[in-house]
């Protein structure tokens, strides 16, 4: 980890000029303050962090964080801070991202990063909705399924007026199937308690998810603030992150949701260890010219 | 050459058809080794079912003293291993030519003019394992497999009236450390299949491989294999890949070696997020690649174009291969020309190359990282199938002739006080910082953005951010785009210009060559550089033409279509989408019909 040596930063270090553009009330504003302060906890060396999102609402952040960013196309932020995490193992890598980004479109790169298991933070902003196309379902969606006739506002669920048609998935319970190496949940209206999970996943040598409920005012109202204060709990202290079986039986909770470090696993193998261990067994093993010769069909000398 | 006569002067073409997956392909490998170590200059061209096993593969080899530019017209010596293979590919072979065939298998109904030389491959080869049988234990006897190849290989030399010695040689590479039955076993499965052509010939005329001497080393190489030197002769750093038929072998090669050069490999689970590691290494500072077929790169297109709109230097390599959809894996196609110039939604700057020769591969590679570093964009390079499966015999690059470019990094100065990553410069190119770098913080982003990479939407952002960025391409075009393309042929006025590009550099180098003897006039300018275009180059070179040929593997003319964009210069249209590549006659006869 890149920790700065000489200064100590404050979480307003980590603040850039530009202001957020999200809706007053949106629950990403206090993941963004959770993030500020998390860095500061760590005291990370700004200049040698990266925040890397792909296409949301949420995934504007970098641009609000002092840091390197990169901000790419939709569900892709995992692959690009694979890249930069293996290509430069040096410096820190956060990924930032909406539900839809991560597990909708971005879905299939999230097994394939837990078995890499680079040295990356990924926090998911979840709000089991899509907000910047202005209020379709996501893969968290918690609405009713059409064959209930259920009475939902048609006009709420654009693309599903009748209800859902398929069913959310739950992505604390994939990501430990998956043997996501470091697994947490967190919400954003508990600022002090996210911070010290983000710490906590940036402080995990390996692949950290964070899903964090972050409720949309504007296109949820459903899975609000006061839902999630009424419908969470902070997981009990003698829960051993350890055990895979009691992790999944944390996540598999689906009245109210435990909210802290369900799932870690600190003897996973990461591909940052193995490509080091790569380079340095072949360093300097071959130059071009060697190359070349390997595939000599005929030498003067030997004529 | 006309088989029969026994000049000093070798070239012959040897075509073997077989069943895939039972050895033609090994027996040809052999084949073009033992050319190679007499000196001799091979061109092949190999085409395969999409099946592992089954299928019929063709592998086609020319042997030449003196430059080889192409896998030739007509078949000298055809060696047919089964009947299917006999029937498809078995109408290449000259009227006069030579049949070889593996008379366990089948007999070929005869044919007047032709020459055919029944030969017990399975039997000679099991009688040779028969008789050492006797000397090895049972489980090892189990594992032996019969020497096929090597009765094979000992008829062909034999057949072409080449020395046996280097396949000795070879024998004694391969097997000394299988013990001395087994050497011996093949040694005698050579000698056998020699003997048993040798009897055969009697004073009939067979065509005749010499060996020559030259005055520096060889190296026998594919297309794939260069184009994976060539990356790692320009500092490639990181590599991410999906495998995808016929691309796979360059991530294979770069697999192999780059570690010895501090880079990675990583296999991404799709070629979406191959390409995005690829931008976030290359973001990081790393020089990055990927390689894909026509349909990996149709997944690659957005993230292609996160990476123009970020400007972040990438390489992307197309082994194009025939047909849309999965189409035809195993067979070739120049039919990528559009989705590398256009395939983007929107518009965004990218460069576009193609490399036209298995020696070429290396070399434009190596500019293909020379030209994204300098200009920050994505460069697109096209080879195909043809070229990435084809041998050829050139020297080994000079690695003291390797240009290594690198990014323009932003100084101190250049950082210090609110740095512009994306500073509107008069060649559109703006200094960069990695991270890392004191000062030099900035978010990277496809979101339109100010000079210092905050979004913005306002019009007049909107025109002069597009416009720097298309800046760049023609601050290329106008500075070095005439240095990427070549001039074959004919000087002054021609009555027939040829404009190309990819593979078919060396076919119509060739077919050129034989208009030539016949005194037409003929150039044929070969083009590496396809995005921006060297218009000037190419409109000055059209001006000395009387007409002008632009022969591609495509169905709708895609370089035809787009020189008369560029130029509204009036050309000749002259495409086939077959799957397998033109044959210099192809180029000859067009060329002879068009100066008539």
């Amino acid at each position: 980890m890149a920790v700065a040596t000489e200064t100590l930063h404050a979480p307003k270090d980590y603040k850039s000029e530009l202001k957020p553009v999200w809706c007053p009330g949106c629950g990403d504003y206090g993941v963004l303050s959770a993030l500020y302060k998390a860095m500061s906890m760590c005291n990370l060396d700004p200049e040698k962090t990266v925040v890397v999102s792909g296409i949301g609402c949420s995934s504007r952040l970098p641009g609000f964080v002092q840091t390197y960013g990169f901000h790419g196309v939709h569900g892709r932020a995992l692959p690009v801070a694979t890249g930069i995490k293996m290509a430069r193992p040096d410096l820190n890598v956060i990924v930032v991202g909406g539900d839809g980004d991560g597990y909708s479109i971005g879905g299939g790169h999230l097994p394939h990063c837990a078995r890499r298991n680079p040295d990356i933070t990924y926090v998911v902003m979840n709000n089991n909705i899509y907000g910047l196309t202005k209020g379709q379902v996501s893969p968290t969606s918690m609405v009713p399924l059409a064959s209930l006739n259920a009475k939902i506002d048609p006009k709420r669920w654009k693309t599903t007026p009748f209800g859902m048609t398929e069913d959310a998935l739950n992505p604390i319970a994939l990501a430990i199937a998956m043997d996501v190496s470091f697994v947490a949940r967190g919400f954003s209206y508990r600022p002090n308690q996210l911070s010290d999970i983000i710490a906590e996943g940036i402080n995990h040598k390996g692949f950290a998810l964070i899903d964090t409920f972050s409720p949309c005012p504007t296109f949820n109202q459903d899975q609000t603030d006061d839902f999630y204060k009424d419908h969470t709990y902070d997981i009990p202290e003698d829960h051993d992150p350890t055990d895979k079986i009691k992790a999944f039986a944390l996540a598999l909770a689906t009245e109210n949701y435990p909210v802290g470090v369900i799932y870690r696993n600190d003897n996973k193998h990461s591909v940052l260890d193995e490509q080091a261990y790569l380079r340095d067994r072949y360093h300097d093993n071959v130059d071009m010219d060697q190359i070349f010769a390997r595939n000599l069909s005929y030498t003067v000398d030997t004529k | 050459m006309s088989a029969g006569t026994a000049t000093a002067t070798t070239d012959v073409v040897l075509r073997l058809v077989g069943e895939s997956g039972e050895g033609t392909v090994s027996l040809g490998d052999l084949l073009v080794k033992m050319f190679g170590s007499m000196g001799l200059d091979i061109y092949t061209f190999q085409t395969f079912p999409a099946e592992i096993k089954g299928g019929t593969v063709m592998y086609q080899i020319r042997a030449k003293s003196g430059t080889t530019l192409s896998f030739g017209d007509a078949v000298d010596v055809l060696v047919a291993l089964n009947d299917e293979g006999f029937d498809l590919f078995g109408k290449g072979l000259r009227e006069d030519g030579i049949l070889l065939y593996n008379s366990d298998v089948f007999t070929p109904s005869p044919s007047p003019g032709r020459t055919d030389y029944a030969l017990p491959v399975t039997t000679l080869a099991r009688a040779e394992k028969e008789a050492i049988r006797h000397l090895i234990t049972g489980e090892a006897l189990k594992r032996l497999p019969p020497p096929v190849n090597i009765i094979g290989l000992g008829a062909l030399l034999r057949l072409v009236s080449a020395p046996l010695e280097p396949a000795e040689r070879y024998i004694h590479d391969l097997f000394d450390r299988k013990g001395d039955e087994i050497v011996r076993m093949n040694i005698s499965a050579l000698h056998s299949g020699a003997n048993y052509i040798e009897e055969k010939i009697g004073n009939k005329r067979t065509p005749h491989v010499s060996p020559m001497k030259r005055d520096h080393d060889i190296i026998t190489v594919t297309g794939n294999q260069m184009i994976a030197y060539g990356a790692l002769a320009a500092g490639l750093k990181f590599y991410a890949g999906y495998p995808i038929t016929p691309a796979t072998e360059v991530m294979e090669f770069i697999a192999k070696d780059i570690p010895a050069f501090g880079g990675e490999v990583v296999q991404a689970e799709d070629e979406i997020a191959a390409i995005g590691m690829v931008v976030g290494a290359s973001y990081s500072g790393k020089k990055s690649m990927t390689a894909s077929s026509g349909p990996g790169i149709s997944l690659m297109v957005e993230t292609i174009n996160l990476a123009a709109q970020a400007e972040i230097p990438i390489v992307v390599v197309d082994v194009q291969r025939a047909g849309a959809s999965t189409g035809m894996p195993t067979k070739t196609s120049q039919a990528d020309l559009n989705l590398a110039i256009f395939g983007v939604h929107n518009e965004s700057p990218r460069i576009v190359m193609a490399v036209a020769s298995v020696e070429d591969c290396f070399w434009t590679m190596t500019q293909a990282f020379n030209l994204a570093e300098k200009y920050q964009c994505p460069v697109i390079v096209l080879s195909d199938q043809s070229l990435a499966t084809r041998k050829s015999t050139i020297p080994p690059p000079d690695m003291s002739k390797v240009h290594q470019e690198t990014r323009l990094l932003a100084s101190p100065d250049e950082r210090a006080g609110g740095f512009q990553r994306y500073k509107d410069t008069e060649t559109g190119v703006s200094p960069m910082a990695i991270p890392g770098m004191a000062m030099g913080i900035y978010t990277s982003t496809g979101i339109e953005h100010d000079e210092h990479g905050d979004p913005g939407y306002t019009p007049e952002l909107a025109s002069k951010m597009k416009d720097k960025r298309f800046r760049k391409l023609e601050t290329l075009q106008m500075t070095e785009a005439d240095r990427y393309l070549k001039i074959w042929g004919d000087e002054g006025k021609v009555d027939v210009g040829i404009i190309a590009f990819g593979s078919t550099e060396g076919v119509i180098r060739e077919a050129t060559q034989r208009a030539q003897a016949d005194g037409v006039k003929v150039a044929h300018m070969h083009l590496r550089l396809l995005n921006p275009l060297p218009i000037n180059a190419i409109k000055e070179f059209a001006a000395r033409c009387d007409n002008i040929i632009v022969p591609e593997l495509n169905y709708t003319g895609q370089l035809a279509n787009w020189l008369k964009i560029n130029t509204d210069i009036e050309m000749i249209p002259f495409h086939k989408d077959e799957g397998i590549p033109f044959i210099p006659n192809d180029i000859y006869q067009m060329i002879t019909s068009i100066s008539a």
